[in-house]
């Protein structure tokens, strides 16, 4: 019988590959086990196979990738814990790092303070009373050295949410490898480099959208060449959940989102296999569980089925959806914070059981301000309880095969696709973002949400209901207002010190290549860094010459 | 009446604009007239708008900490214009600590976060439309009250140890109770003391002895203010101002609504001459 063959050849496909991993990166145990010893597989499968079973799940590893993007997956190791961290000066913030890295945390994660994130030194008018607050200040490569002093470069991978000036902040991280001694191509991380998500959720913009594409396309095609295993964009849906839209919404959007870059660069002349590998993804792990399982898959396979029907990508590393996952910070109440720890478990299993690659757990006191030391390592532990206590981890794609599960799936599927379409009909995510399209259809629903929850049809514990009336307040933490005049201080004398000739120099020949559409920027803007050439000086010249955004 | 109008501004950097947006929307359903500045305005920039756009108040959102520098360079840039007269009210990720520091530059209210927008609502139009009075917090502590089985042998040791001077003693018809007015500072101790077996404050004597039994703050406007802590859903004991001692208004609130202490408003009778 056909169906029958398919299934079985496909299986046995599925095992080599998942034998050849297992070689590669040896399974956990050797044999998994419940406490009642019984046995655990790899996968479990539908003792009858249909046609249906094929298309829409598949194989773990294989197209379309609804159940995972490898053959193995936790079963080998686990996702990455990787805690978004950033505060006041780059040498605190070293020092978390350091100690995120010693408490078993696996991979880096940096938070910029908002002028850093729009392109303006400390010293700038507009920097006022932001610097250091929502993440670390860094002006120079001076400031990017120290913030990883002692951290190997080719021991950590990075991710680094940095959008407008992201080609900026990349070549500072290259120029900090040379100086370690540290080649390019041994780089690896993400940088968020996702400037549409900024036009409709995020705010940190700099220039219209055009330029702002330039800068991610140049440097799609210059990482392919000398940064192959660095990530070049993680889209972000993160931050369209945050601004209140749905689960169908989040992935709709992002994927869209992820539609334009690809058109993009194809229309830069780059060949859809050499970048495509290298794009990431980022989602929102919210509070309707079994929802957001059905979202992590949907998004899968729509993913794959766009890049490999719609675009005929090759290599089927295009086709898969790799995703970074942070618990959602909007879901936190600032009224009895501890139960945050619980709600941020329950995100973290979602985001577990819809296969994710990374994964950030929010802190308890974020509805209130940056996390203690305390809080962060409360929720760098719930990874770990949730990685070695809970058995999630221990077969591949668990809640696949749940009717309900398969039921959300398929619907999230159908409606993201609806709302796709509608954005290809506009002309595309970029246009969608120029017309508000995007913001209009999520400030609706978060609308929505909040009536619902001032009548009491959404229940949140603490808030509209079991309100406690007097409560302690935590221990928060805080950042050093003597910070910023510190900052301003070094700043300058980083400018003091340098050969300003030099920096001239390159700032004129940036100057000069911006003007020149096909020129790609990357080059000289490593040039600029080298010779500590400040965020806010190369984003002056490029505003100069792009112009800046003002919002719809 | 003429429509409320609103400006909400987003100063600085900050790019989280829900709230913000998700305020404005409520703000415009409840019949005001709302501008949003949209994001990155500067103090500066939101104090011209305020102006220009004749707003009632000005709503600042911040959620990147910046709100400690920002808010209060927002009410300095009003009274730079000559426009202080337009109240700040503020919200978005603001801790507990930071709310005196920006009450005492001026900002005139935070709402922290889990505030219901309809009571947002309620009180910027309460603010606008009558004007500062309700709005105004309660001068001072008019009096600490305190239950005693018998004036005469309590007055001893506020009147003669400590020295406070007795002010005067007199019989409140509408709570049954006797009471003695010992003047401290710009305060008072008021002794009482149940005229009968129906005095609340015999039924409080009975239950716990005698001790401190109520804080009375003084006001204004205290019918209308009843009405409005009615609306925001706080219990009151008395419905309308009853006549207390020194033909004072006033009304008491369930000791529930404030961490189970029993608040007396107060409001002067034009009477009493001091």
């Amino acid at each position: 019988m056909g169906k029958a063959t398919d299934y079985s050849s496909k299986k046995q496909e599925w095992e080599q590959e998942a034998e050849t991993t297992a070689k590669r990166f040896p399974e956990r145990k050797e044999h998994f086990q419940t406490s009642s010893d019984i046995p655990i597989e790899r996968l479990h499968l539908p003792e009858h196979a249909t046609d249906d079973y094929l298309t829409k799940l598949g194989f773990p590893g294989q197209y379309p990738y609804t159940r995972g993007i490898q053959p193995t997956m936790y079963r080998s190791r686990y996702w990455t814990m990787r805690q978004y961290a950033g505060f006041g000066s780059a040498k605190e913030t070293n020092q978390r790092f350091r100690y995120l890295l010693e408490q078993g945390q696996t991979g880096l994660s940096v938070a910029f303070d908002l002028p850093t994130q729009i392109g303006y030194d400390s010293d700038d008018l507009m920097a006022e009373g932001e610097v250091g607050k929502v993440g670390v200040a860094i002006d120079s490569l001076k400031d990017m050295e120290l913030l990883f002093d002692n951290i190997p470069l080719d021991k950590v991978s990075t991710s680094m949410t940095i959008n407008a000036p992201a080609s900026v902040l990349l070549c500072m991280y290259i120029a900090v490898g040379e100086k370690q001694g540290i080649s390019a191509d041994k780089l690896t991380g993400t940088i968020q480099n996702d400037i549409l998500k900024e036009y409709i959720a995020r705010g940190t913009y700099i220039y219209p959208p055009k330029p702002s594409m330039r800068l991610i396309t140049n440097i799609f095609e210059y990482c392919q060449r000398q940064l192959p295993r660095f990530n070049t964009i993680s889209i972000s849906g993160y931050h369209i959940r945050e601004a209140g839209s749905t689960a169908v919404q989040e992935i709709a959007f992002t994927l869209a989102n992820g539609i334009a870059y690809v058109e993009a660069a194809l229309a830069s002349g780059l060949d859809i296999d050499t970048f495509a590998p290298r794009l990431a993804f980022f989602f929102n792990a919210h509070n309707q569980f079994f929802e957001e399982v059905a979202k992590f898959r949907a998004a899968r396979r729509i993913w794959a089925r766009t890049m490999k029907e719609r675009y005929k990508a090759k290599n089927p590393k295009s086709w898969k959806l790799r995703f970074h996952t942070q618990t959602g910070g909007s879901t936190l109440t600032a009224q009895q914070a501890d139960n945050n720890i619980v709600r941020v478990t329950l995100q973290a299993l979602s985001a577990i059981m819809g296969g994710t690659q990374s994964l950030h757990t929010n802190s308890k006191d974020e509805a209130l301000s940056l996390p203690t030391e305390e809080s962060a390592r409360i929720a760098l532990r719930t990874q770990q309880i949730l990685a070695n206590e809970s058995g999630a981890a221990d077969t591949v794609d668990p809640l696949g095969g749940s009717y309900y599960v398969e039921y959300l799936t398929d619907e999230i599927e159908t409606r993201a696709m609806e709302y796709i379409e509608k954005i290809d009909q506009l002309g595309g995510a970029v246009q969608a973002v120029e017309d508000g399209y995007m913001q209009r259809e999520i400030h609706h629903a978060a609308y929505e949400t909040q009536k619902k929850i001032e009548a009491d049809e959404e229940i949140i514990v603490g808030l509209n209901q079991f309100v406690q009336e007097e409560e302690a307040q935590p221990e928060l933490m805080k950042v050093d207002e003597q910070l910023e005049a510190d900052q301003i201080r070094s700043l300058h004398e980083v400018r003091n010190g340098r050969d300003q000739e030099l920096v001239n120099q390159c700032l004129a020949n940036l100057k000069k290549a911006a003007a020149d559409e096909k020129v790609n920027l990357m080059p000289y803007i490593l040039e600029a860094v080298r010779a500590y050439t400040t965020v806010g000086e190369i984003c002056n010249v490029l505003r100069e010459q792009f112009g800046e955004y003002t919002g719809i | 009446m003429r429509q409320i109008r609103v400006l909400i501004g987003k100063a600085g950097l900050d790019g989280h604009d829900r709230g913000a947006l998700v305020i404005a929307q409520a703000l415009r359903d409840h019949g005001m007239e709302v501008i949003y500045t949209g994001l990155r305005q500067s103090p500066q920039q939101i104090a011209q708008a305020a102006i220009q756009e004749d707003v009632d108040v000005v709503g600042l959102s911040s959620l990147s900490g910046a709100h400690r520098s920002l808010f209060p360079k927002v009410v300095e840039a009003l009274k730079e214009r000559k426009a202080d007269d337009i109240p700040v009210i503020g919200g978005g990720v603001i801790p507990a600590d930071d709310i005196p520091f920006l009450l005492e530059r001026g900002v005139k209210k935070i709402f922290t976060s889990g505030t219901s927008t309809d009571s947002l609502a309620e009180y910027i139009k309460q603010l606008v439309g009558n004007g500062e009075a309700v709005a105004e917090p309660p001068s001072k502590i008019a009096h600490i009250g305190i239950a005693v089985h018998d004036i005469e042998q309590a007055i001893p040791f506020y009147h003669d140890l400590l020295g406070l001077p007795l002010e005067k003693v007199e019989e409140v018809p509408s709570e049954q109770v006797k009471v003695a007015f010992l003047k401290i500072g710009e305060s008072r101790i008021e002794l009482l003391e149940p005229m009968n077996e129906q005095s609340s404050i015999h039924r409080f004597l009975d239950k716990k002895g005698e001790g401190i039994h109520h804080i009375a703050f003084e006001v204004d406007n205290l019918e209308k203010r009843l009405a409005h802590l009615k609306k925001q859903g706080i219990d009151v004991l008395n419905e309308t101002p009853v006549v207390g001692a020194g033909g004072s208004q006033i009304a008491f609130l369930h000791p529930k609504a404030a961490n189970r202490v029993l608040i007396e408003l107060s409001q002067h009778s034009d009477r009493r001459d001091d």
